[in-house]
């Protein structure tokens, strides 16, 4: 104990870069995902071209799925409007947009789309498209999904990521299908 | 009065069947997720408990409210991927529980006659190996706490 106050004058600053370290992991900003995303275009639930670059200049929270699977894709449909209605609460929803993409564009068509999707209240765009131009997206995203042809109502076999994109269009983070409501909603204004 | 005599060993019957079924199985937290009226299939979630001293195998499921209900799994894939898979029975052992919940197993309802609307409340029998049935409400919420 004598010797702490000679050791004072090494430790403080070890002390205060240990400290600055972690202010500054708090503060950074998420990293630049330069192996996913990239540009595309399908189709609106309008019925219009939706470009990528149209999400540009906003903080994009972006999904695929599709909207006969019954247990994971209503569950990460209700998960996102909760982080909608928290940023609408902090009144930070204009500057975030929620886009869903459907990998099962034979049921999912604009029109069912429209009407599926506004009863979330989260102002979802939902995208769907040729089966090929679907492909190249997922593949963009690494997205995987496999249709299970074994009866009528087929289902999916297809990864659940969720993914943030600052406004730029850059993939900044992915989470799981169960992600935390809040941490997508912090990282979402960490972006903004 | 014979009518009188048949409808009270009907209901006797009835009683009979049903009582040894409820006191071997019962339910906690049911709950199917609510989804827009347009939705052809919901997910329902239950915690299932076998009170008994022998196990409990489910053979099948069905309610009014849909066409064709299924027991589902979920099964990861190598590649990162999620499927379900249909579970042919479900069996709980004696004064144990199986949870139903999201992302894990869990009840499809498809061909939906009506998309019940959140407040409503679904009944749901299960069937159990040996005849029985076991049958309970399940509430429609629109967001479940345990979604987080």
């Amino acid at each position: 104990m004598r010797k702490l106050p000679y050791l004072l004058p090494y430790l403080l600053p070890l002390l205060l870069a240990f400290l600055l370290a972690g202010c500054g992991k708090q503060e950074s900003d998420l990293p630049v995902n330069t192996r996913l995303g990239g540009e595309f275009t399908l189709t609106d639930q309008n019925g219009e071209p939706f470009s990528q670059a149209a999400l540009n200049g906003k903080v994009t929270i972006l999904f695929f799925g599709y909207t006969h699977c019954p247990d994971i894709c209503p569950a990460v449909l209700a998960r996102v409007a909760q982080v909608y209605r928290q940023l609408q609460e902090a009144g930070e929803a204009d500057q975030v947009q929620p886009v869903f993409i459907t990998f099962d564009p034979e049921r999912d068509t604009a029109a069912y789309l429209k009407e599926y999707l506004p009863w979330f209240k989260a102002n979802i765009i939902g995208l769907t498209g040729s089966l090929e131009e679907i492909r190249q997206v997922a593949k963009q995203y690494g997205v995987v999904f496999i249709k299970d042809q074994q009866e009528q109502d087929y289902l999916f076999t297809h990864s659940d990521y969720i993914y943030l994109l600052d406004d730029q269009g850059r993939v900044r983070k992915l989470y799981p299908a169960d992600f935390t409501i809040d941490e997508v909603v912090n990282d979402a204004k960490s972006l903004l | 009065m014979p009518r009188a005599c048949f409808k009270f060993a009907l209901v006797a019957a009835v009683v009979a069947l049903a009582v040894p079924a409820h006191a071997e199985l019962t339910f906690s937290d049911p709950w199917l997720r609510a989804v827009p009226p347009v939705s052809p299939a919901m997910a329902g979630y239950v915690t299932l408990n076998n009170d008994g001293e022998e196990p409990v195998t489910i053979t099948g499921v069905s309610t009014p409210a849909a066409g064709h209900t299924m027991l589902h799994d979920m099964e990861s894939t190598g590649d990162g991927s999620r499927r379900m898979v249909h579970l042919h029975h479900l069996e709980i052992p004696a004064g144990e529980s199986v949870s139903l919940a999201p992302g894990g197993k869990h009840l499809m309802l498809m061909k939906l006659t009506e998309v019940p609307a959140p407040g409503e409340t679904v009944e749901i029998c299960f069937h159990l190996k040996g005849g029985k049935d076991a049958c309970t409400g399940f509430p429609v919420i629109r967001q479940s706490q345990t979604d987080g």
